[in-house]
């Protein structure tokens, strides 16, 4: 069996490609012509790398998709942009799904696996415990989110669009903040990073995070597993821990962090000043924290991988403990810092 | 502007990175309405209608044209299609404001200004740092006489290719920012050049120029290129290996004033007037006393939300709706725009001929610093289209 990889060269393709062959699936990954391809080499290993074919284009070019598809029987559409200004992430993840979609529509493959986020749920009209899962309404003012999660929403948007027109069968997965090695485990979930502040947004809402190899394997089987074309699955661990715990774990494990708490109560109040602000003085300084934000991310919710679990016959072997563990060992570097996306 | 002044429906074309410091500063002006934005792709157009509250998004500009009516139309596309759209845009009855460059050469410039006389419609260009609030004091103490007459103009501008723009520069030999004939810097060296050429009134200043490819680059990233007109010369320094900067200094007899674009702030530069060590007493205490005055007057900017990036851009959208209104002429000169556009033209010429010259004596086994030297000590524009005909004619 022969599958196609985006994004094979980023923090979680190169571990889905290892995955993949580990089950003796051939892997042919699509890279930019600029992309470095030495770190998944690496990943991959030598012994499994025979069974890897990397082909390099530009994925606006429809024609060089469909040629690499040929042969896969599964697209997994791992590639997206992860920073920068809307319209530059629109421009890498939005715009080239519709073309690799219509690639592999009209090179007959029989699924597209879509990783999107978990950030895509429209939280900011949930209520405080409220459970959050594959029934949760999709965010329907995704303009109003920071520029990464509108593109991710508008991302699954264009791809069920393509898939409706095509009758390509897709397999969405929503996966919360992927930490892991080179990742860190302080995402924006806990709080504002400024410089070397950590301002920690709350504390008792739960950390939807995921463990760079579990959230790899779930997204292999979404691609293997029998019968779950047109399903979405939310990859996060079991075990997850608090925002303030995960500072305790932290401190603990001798980790420099200098943190100040903006209690829950205040948060709202806080991003409200700010936007009045920000409006007030026609932009002065930049609408990043905004209500409809705020109360988009550091909400206390309640998560569940249950579906993933019976569906994709996954579990995340990496306990959140050991993925803590490893992700503050981890000496592999990456742009990103820790700044994970979600 | 009062509320009685007939609004102005404005529409933009090109929904990229730089669409949104434009919708933004349109929508603070009172006078303009924003009525549609257009993108190849759709889903651009549809993000940008949707941040900035644009009823209509369109990825097929005639359908733009004929449904929202556009008074002017914003330009903000890679510079390779300026020419094509603005004229396609003036024809069909619309003012256009066009970001910087004009067009990919004087050619395109002249063409396109000649369809503005023939449809008698107006046509701005974005040389929006001209209407900085920095710039434009500058501006206020250079008239008063503080440095005396213009003799030198240095420009210097850091752009570190680390941003997500420059990764995606660097990493796509197709970018539409690599495929321009001056490349790199036919993207963004318009705003130190024009700089420059605001106090360099020459049709056609004398122009050395060079540029080269920096560590591991595979194109040309860096420049630096010396303009001498009648009574003023000027220097351009464009580098990827300093950090983001745009600093401009403007020198006269009587000294010199350095401005600061990103700080918003203006230093004198001039002599001591105490001898020998008071006079490095004395500069340390002028230069703090300046200090003090630029903090000041932007701690009372701030408390007046007048910090703003783009405060250039508003103004000169403002001052150009206005001629629309007025129907006064715009406020960039269409001499300025083909001006520049020429002083491009040979900078860029220069340095191909240079990097010609090279590699044709590395070819050839000579030295290339003979050949260098051949080049260096024909800095006219004309002797030097001897050398790139001769390069031609060899290649
Ligand atoms: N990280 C998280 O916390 C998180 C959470 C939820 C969902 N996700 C999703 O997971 C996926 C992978 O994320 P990651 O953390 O592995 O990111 P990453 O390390 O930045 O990798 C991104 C990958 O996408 C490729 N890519 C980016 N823009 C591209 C373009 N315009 N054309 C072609 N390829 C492009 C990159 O190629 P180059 O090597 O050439 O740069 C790289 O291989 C993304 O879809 C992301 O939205 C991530
Ligand atoms: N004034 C400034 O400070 C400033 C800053 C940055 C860029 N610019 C200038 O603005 C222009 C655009 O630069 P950018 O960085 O925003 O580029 P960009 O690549 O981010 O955006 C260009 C947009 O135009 C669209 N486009 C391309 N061709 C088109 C066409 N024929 N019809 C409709 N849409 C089309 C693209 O899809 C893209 O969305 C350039 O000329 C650049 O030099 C000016």
């Amino acid at each position: 069996m022969s599958v196609l990889v985006t994004g094979a060269t980023g923090f979680l393709g190169r571990r889905l490609v290892r995955l993949l062959r580990e089950d003796g699936v051939d892997v042919c990954c699509l890279v930019r012509p600029s992309s470095d391809v030495e770190p998944l080499r690496r990943t991959v290993g030598n012994d499994l790398w025979n069974g890897v074919d990397v082909r390099a284009a530009e994925l606006s070019n429809e024609e060089a998709c469909r040629e690499a598809m040929t042969g896969c029987s599964v697209v997994y559409h791992v590639a997206a942009g992860l920073g920068g200004s809307t319209s530059t992430l629109f421009l890498s993840s939005v715009v080239p799904t519709r073309t690799v979609m219509r690639a592999a529509a009209d090179a007959n493959l029989q699924r597209f696996v879509l990783v999107s986020s978990l950030g895509v749920y429209g939280t900011s009209t949930m209520r405080a415990g409220d459970l959050l899962d594959e029934q949760s309404p999709i965010d329907p003012y995704p303009h109003l989110r920071d520029p990464y999660t509108y593109s991710k929403v508008m991302q699954e948007r264009a791809a069920r669009e393509v898939s409706k027109e095509t009758g390509l069968p897709l397999v969405i997965v929503r996966p919360g903040v992927i930490i892991g090695p080179g990742r860190g485990v302080l995402s924006a979930r806990v709080g504002l990073q400024l410089g070397p502040l950590m301002v920690r947004m709350g504390g008792t809402q739960t950390l939807p995070y995921t463990y760079v190899d579990n959230c790899a394997s779930a997204i292999r089987q979404a691609g293997l597993a029998d019968g779950v074309e047109g399903e979405v699955f939310n990859l996060i661990d079991d075990d997850l821990p608090t925002a303030k715990g995960l500072l305790r774990m932290c401190k603990c494990a001798g980790e420099k962090v200098t943190s100040v708490w903006v209690p829950r109560q205040l948060i709202q109040p806080m991003a409200g000043t700010y936007d009045w602000y920000h409006r007030w003085s026609r932009g002065q300084l930049p609408g990043v924290l905004t209500p409809y934000r705020t109360a988009s991310i550091w909400k206390p919710l309640r998560y569940t991988n249950q579906k993933a679990k019976d569906r994709l016959r996954w579990q995340p072997d990496v306990s959140f403990d050991e993925a803590f563990r490893r992700s503050l060992n981890g000496v592999e570097a990456d742009h990103l810092g820790n700044r994970g996306r979600i | 502007m009062s509320s009685r002044t007939p609004n102005l429906r404005i529409a933009l074309i090109g929904c990229g990175q730089i669409a949104d410091a434009h919708l933004q500063e349109i929508r603070k002006i009172d006078c303009a309405e924003l009525v549609a934005v257009c993108d190849v792709h759709q889903d651009l157009a549809d993000q940008a209608a949707a941040r900035f509250g644009v009823p209509r998004a369109d990825s097929d500009l005639s359908a733009m044209l004929a449904e929202a009516k556009p008074d002017v139309v914003h330009v903000t596309t890679p510079a390779h299609t300026h020419c094509e759209l603005a004229t396609r845009l003036l024809v069909s009855g619309v003012h256009v404001y066009v970001e910087k460059p004009l067009t990919v050469d004087f050619s395109e410039a002249e063409s396109l200004l000649e369809t503005v006389t023939r449809t008698g419609k107006s046509l701005c260009l974005g040389h929006d740092q001209l209407f900085d609030p920095i710039w434009l004091r500058c501006r206020e103490l250079v008239d008063a006489g503080v440095i005396g007459e213009v003799s030198h103009v240095e420009s210097v501008l850091g752009y570190p290719l680390s941003g997500q723009f420059g990764r995606q520069v660097t990493g796509n030999p197709d970018h539409w920012v690599r495929r321009l004939p001056g490349g790199l810097f036919q993207n963004t060296i318009s705003h130190p050049l024009y700089r420059i050429t605001e106090y360099m009134q020459d049709t056609q200043p004398r122009v050395d120029a060079h540029w080269y490819a920096a560590g591991t680059a595979t194109f040309p990233t860096e420049m630096v290129a010396h303009l001498r007109g009648k009574t003023v010369t000027g220097s351009l320094f464009f580098s990827t290996r300093i950090q983001p900067q745009r600093i401009s200094r403007v020198y006269g007899p009587k000294g010199g004033l350095e401005v600061d674009f990103d700080a918003q702030t203006i230093r004198v530069i001039r002599q001591s007037r105490l001898p020998g060590a008071f006079g490095k007493i004395e500069m340390p205490w002028r230069h703090w006393r300046e200090g003090a005055s630029n903090l000041r007057h932007n701690l009372w900017r701030f408390l007046k939300s007048d910090i703003h990036y783009f405060a250039g851009m508003r103004t000169l959208f403002e001052l150009y709706y206005r001629s629309i209104l007025d129907g006064s002429s715009p406020p960039i000169a269409y001499d300025e725009m083909l001006r520049v556009t020429r002083v491009m033209d040979t900078m860029f010429r220069h340095c191909r001929v240079r990097t010609g010259a090279k590699r044709l004596a590395a070819l050839s086994g000579a030295s290339p610093r003979l050949s260098d030297r051949k080049a260096n000590s024909q800095s006219e524009v004309d002797d030097l289209d001897e050398v790139i005909s001769e390069t031609e004619q060899v290649s």
